[in-house]
């Protein structure tokens, strides 16, 4: 019982740091802020491990500390360090009604998630709702945000998102595909930023708003 | 080499020449000649390879291999031979477009070689996916389609290549990862009934056991799968990656996405569609493939007759196509999904034609504005009939083989009794057919301009083309037995009708005719 509550609390501090990652207005700070959030994530999956006696989900930690909470903050923060575009900055919603939406979409996702008949996940189902409502949070930094760089965080939330959902829910998965998905969003992480730093060479923008020649 | 060994045959060498292709940058003087024809012998192992994989199929039956983990049954046989004929062709295709690339400036050698590199990764990519029976790899694989061909979507690297690239990548990941909450819903809750839970994660064994799912539960993941792997395969309303995209795409680029990548994810939905059905009832999917058919069709339709860009009009013209898959798939019965999975191919095989056409004329011209591109014929009149002749095969006139199938949906339709869907349907070809004629009269006829010099490209531009018109011929005039057969197993597989052979009940819109006319006698 007591594992369950540890991970359904740290669960509840994934959501705070995914708004600081939302919030930050550099994507520098993004990058130490996901980093952390890494961290919790790898956190609850140790915790997972303890309470479900589920060998696999060491393994899935050890993975997730070396891409997620290491290399893909590393790779952000040094790509980062270069591209600069303080007009980007400014999101497209204030941080007041971010919160608010977030707010929405985590009692949403609650109520979905309450429907789940899963006798396994009984005791979790506040995690899963923060898994949820994670991966919805990642759109939200997608769509409200005008630096192509926070993109890439929303991205990264929505992933982690996943990857929760796919911890609580299908902990006994073959190790080849956590390292599997792993491995994609590192690609995916990579990818994006050599695009953008394309972008930003090109176009010397990071505003996606400057991204609209093509319509129709 | 026995059947299994053929299929990592099939999948390694796409790998190791992409790796090849990559590396043939350090070559310096010799890296053109050298990734040249590592890419030549690339496609033609892969088309050799992928014919030999299909073949075993038809002879031999299902294929399982890698501890389950792949799987290749006549549906998956089908995908694997549209991925290896359109890769030889767009292959070649690539060959003369890129080569002119290259003698022009336009394309420097190191990004010829990672175009060739980006190439046989994307086939790579495309084959594990549509062979993967883990249902995680499925995802996995089709994510990173999206990661391998974004660098040839954004080649050129200018402003509008590299905001197409950004949408494309941006929509797509977005899109999937609600496909990975489908996969992840599907497996966590065969995992909690099953007696082996280990095994949970393999279509397969999900088929097998689909009764035992919990229906909220299977209609949830569906409608996740559906968005999810229908944003990849360009169904309305989450195609808006993919005008762009295709049309910033060099060509070749543009029919493999077109042709082949569209297919791949609808083949993942295809998988689900048959899990779910199985689960809950073929009501529910076919109900939301048929929605989302439904207005794929329309939107692209309203694009098509408005459109100037010749590109951006093939590619709402996928957005229709697939559209039309997805309804048929919708309409359902044997007659609707043989149409759903010829039409797969019929497909493939237009849009690759026209594709490589409106490379040829962007080469020529330097521009895809059609109220700029004026008589084609006098410029470079081979290219301007296979142009004209595949813009009608695709708007689904005979004897071309979109209207064996489009004629098969309709049928389907009507059967079913979906009268008013197939009036609308109509109606919507009708504008789109009108679409691709404003096309090809404004630009095939008139005169020819001063400043494009006359002649055609090079062999290499054009005879893929003339391969593809005389495959489309063939498929409109005579199916040929094996691909029959192996349209005939795959729809048995979609429908589910536990292996019993679909010619025994199902009779062909001509064959009603034929058998109504011997009975009139």
């Amino acid at each position: 019982m007591t594992g369950t509550l540890i991970v359904n609390n740290l669960a509840g501090l994934l959501i705070i740091s995914s708004l600081l990652v939302i919030g930050a207005r550099q994507p520098k700070n993004s990058a130490l802020f996901y980093a952390l959030q890494s961290l919790i994530l790898v956190l609850i999956f140790i915790a997972l491990a303890y309470t479900m006696h589920a060998e696999e989900l060491f393994l899935w930690s050890g993975t997730a500390f070396v891409t997620k909470v290491l290399l893909v903050p590393y790779i952000m923060y040094k790509a980062l360090g270069k591209l600069q575009d303080t007009n980007a900055d400014t999101p497209v919603i204030g941080m007041g009604l971010l919160i608010l939406i977030a707010a929405i979409i985590i009692v949403l996702s609650y109520l979905v998630v309450d429907s789940v008949k899963l006798p396994m996940v009984e005791d979790l189902k506040p995690a899963l709702s923060v898994s949820l409502s994670h991966f919805f949070l990642g759109l939200l930094c997608i769509v409200s945000q005008r630096n192509i760089l926070k993109q890439i965080f929303g991205y990264c939330l929505m992933e982690n998102g996943a990857h929760l959902t796919l911890a609580l829910m299908a902990y006994k998965a073959p190790e080849l595909v956590e390292i599997g998905v792993a491995t994609d969003a590192i690609f995916a992480v990579i990818i994006m930023s050599v695009m953008a730093r394309k972008i930003y060479r090109t176009l010397k923008t990071l505003d996606v708003r400057q991204l609209t020649a093509l319509k129709g | 080499m026995t059947n299994i060994q053929w299929i990592y045959a099939l999948l390694l060498v796409p790998l190791i020449i992409s790796l090849l292709c990559f590396a043939s940058r350090g070559l310096r003087g010799a890296s053109r000649q050298a990734t040249t024809l590592l890419h030549l012998t690339g496609i033609i192992l892969t088309c050799l390879l992928s014919l030999m994989v299909v073949s075993s199929v038809i002879t031999s039956g299902t294929l399982l291999a890698m501890h389950q983990w792949i799987y290749i049954d006549s549906l998956g046989a089908l995908f694997i031979a549209i991925i290896g004929i359109i890769g030889l062709l767009t292959g070649l295709y690539s060959m003369g477009y890129m080569g002119h690339e290259v003698d022009h400036g336009e394309v420097t050698v190191p990004t010829l070689c990672n175009y060739y590199g980006f190439f046989h990764l994307f086939l790579f990519t495309m084959l594990v996916a549509v062979t993967a029976n883990n249902i995680i790899m499925m995802w996995v694989a089709i994510e990173a389609t999206t990661l391998s061909s974004a660098f040839l979507v954004g080649l050129y690297g200018q402003r509008s290549s590299l905001e197409a690239a950004w949408k494309y990548i941006i929509i797509c990941t977005v899109g999937v990862a609600f496909g990975l909450y489908g996969t992840v819903l599907v497996y966590a809750n065969a995992a909690s009934v099953l007696s082996d839970p280990g095994s949970a994660i393999f279509w397969t064994v999900l088929h097998d056991n689909a009764e035992l799912l919990d229906p909220t539960l299977m209609h949830l993941a569906f409608a996740f799968v559906l968005i999810g792997f229908g944003t990849k395969s360009g169904l309305f309303p989450m195609h808006a990656w993919l005008p762009d995209a295709h049309s910033e795409a060099p060509s070749p680029t543009s029919a493999m996405l077109s042709a082949v990548l569209l297919n791949c994810a609808m083949l993942i939905v295809i998988r689900y569609y048959i899990i779910v059905s199985k689960a809950i009832g073929p009501a529910f999917p076919q109900t939301l493939m048929l929605v989302f058919g439904l207005l794929s069709v329309a939107v692209a339709a309203l694009f098509i007759i408005v459109q100037r860009d010749m590109k951006r009009l093939l590619a709402y013209s996928s957005v229709e196509n697939m559209g039309l898959i997805a309804l048929a798939m919708g309409i359902g019965g044997p007659l609707g999904i043989l149409a759903a999975l010829l039409h797969t191919i019929n497909h493939s095989l237009a849009k690759t034609l026209l594709f490589c056409c409106s490379g040829n004329v962007l080469l020529k011209y330097g521009t895809r504005d059609m109220d700029a591109v004026k008589g084609i014929m006098k410029v470079a009149p081979v290219t301007a009939i296979l142009f004209a002749g595949g813009a009608l095969a695709l708007g689904g006139m005979p004897p071309f083989n979109v209207f064996i199938s489009e004629f098969m949906l309709v049928t389907a339709g009507i059967q079913s009794g979906k009268i008013a869907v197939i009036i609308i349907t109509l109606l919507l070809l009708t504008i789109v057919l009108a679409g691709l004629v404003r096309m090809v009269a404004g630009t095939v006829l008139g005169p020819g301009p001063e400043a494009v010099a006359k002649g055609e490209l090079g062999s290499l531009t054009t005879l893929p083309i003339a391969v593809l018109m005389v495959l489309m011929l063939v498929m409109g005039l005579h199916i040929p037995q094996p691909v029959l057969q192996l349209l005939y197993n795959a729809t048995s597989i979609v429908l589910d009708n536990g292996g019993a052979p679909l010619s025994d009940y199902l009779t062909l819109p001509w064959q009603s005719v034929q058998s109504a006319v011997t009975h009139g006698q």
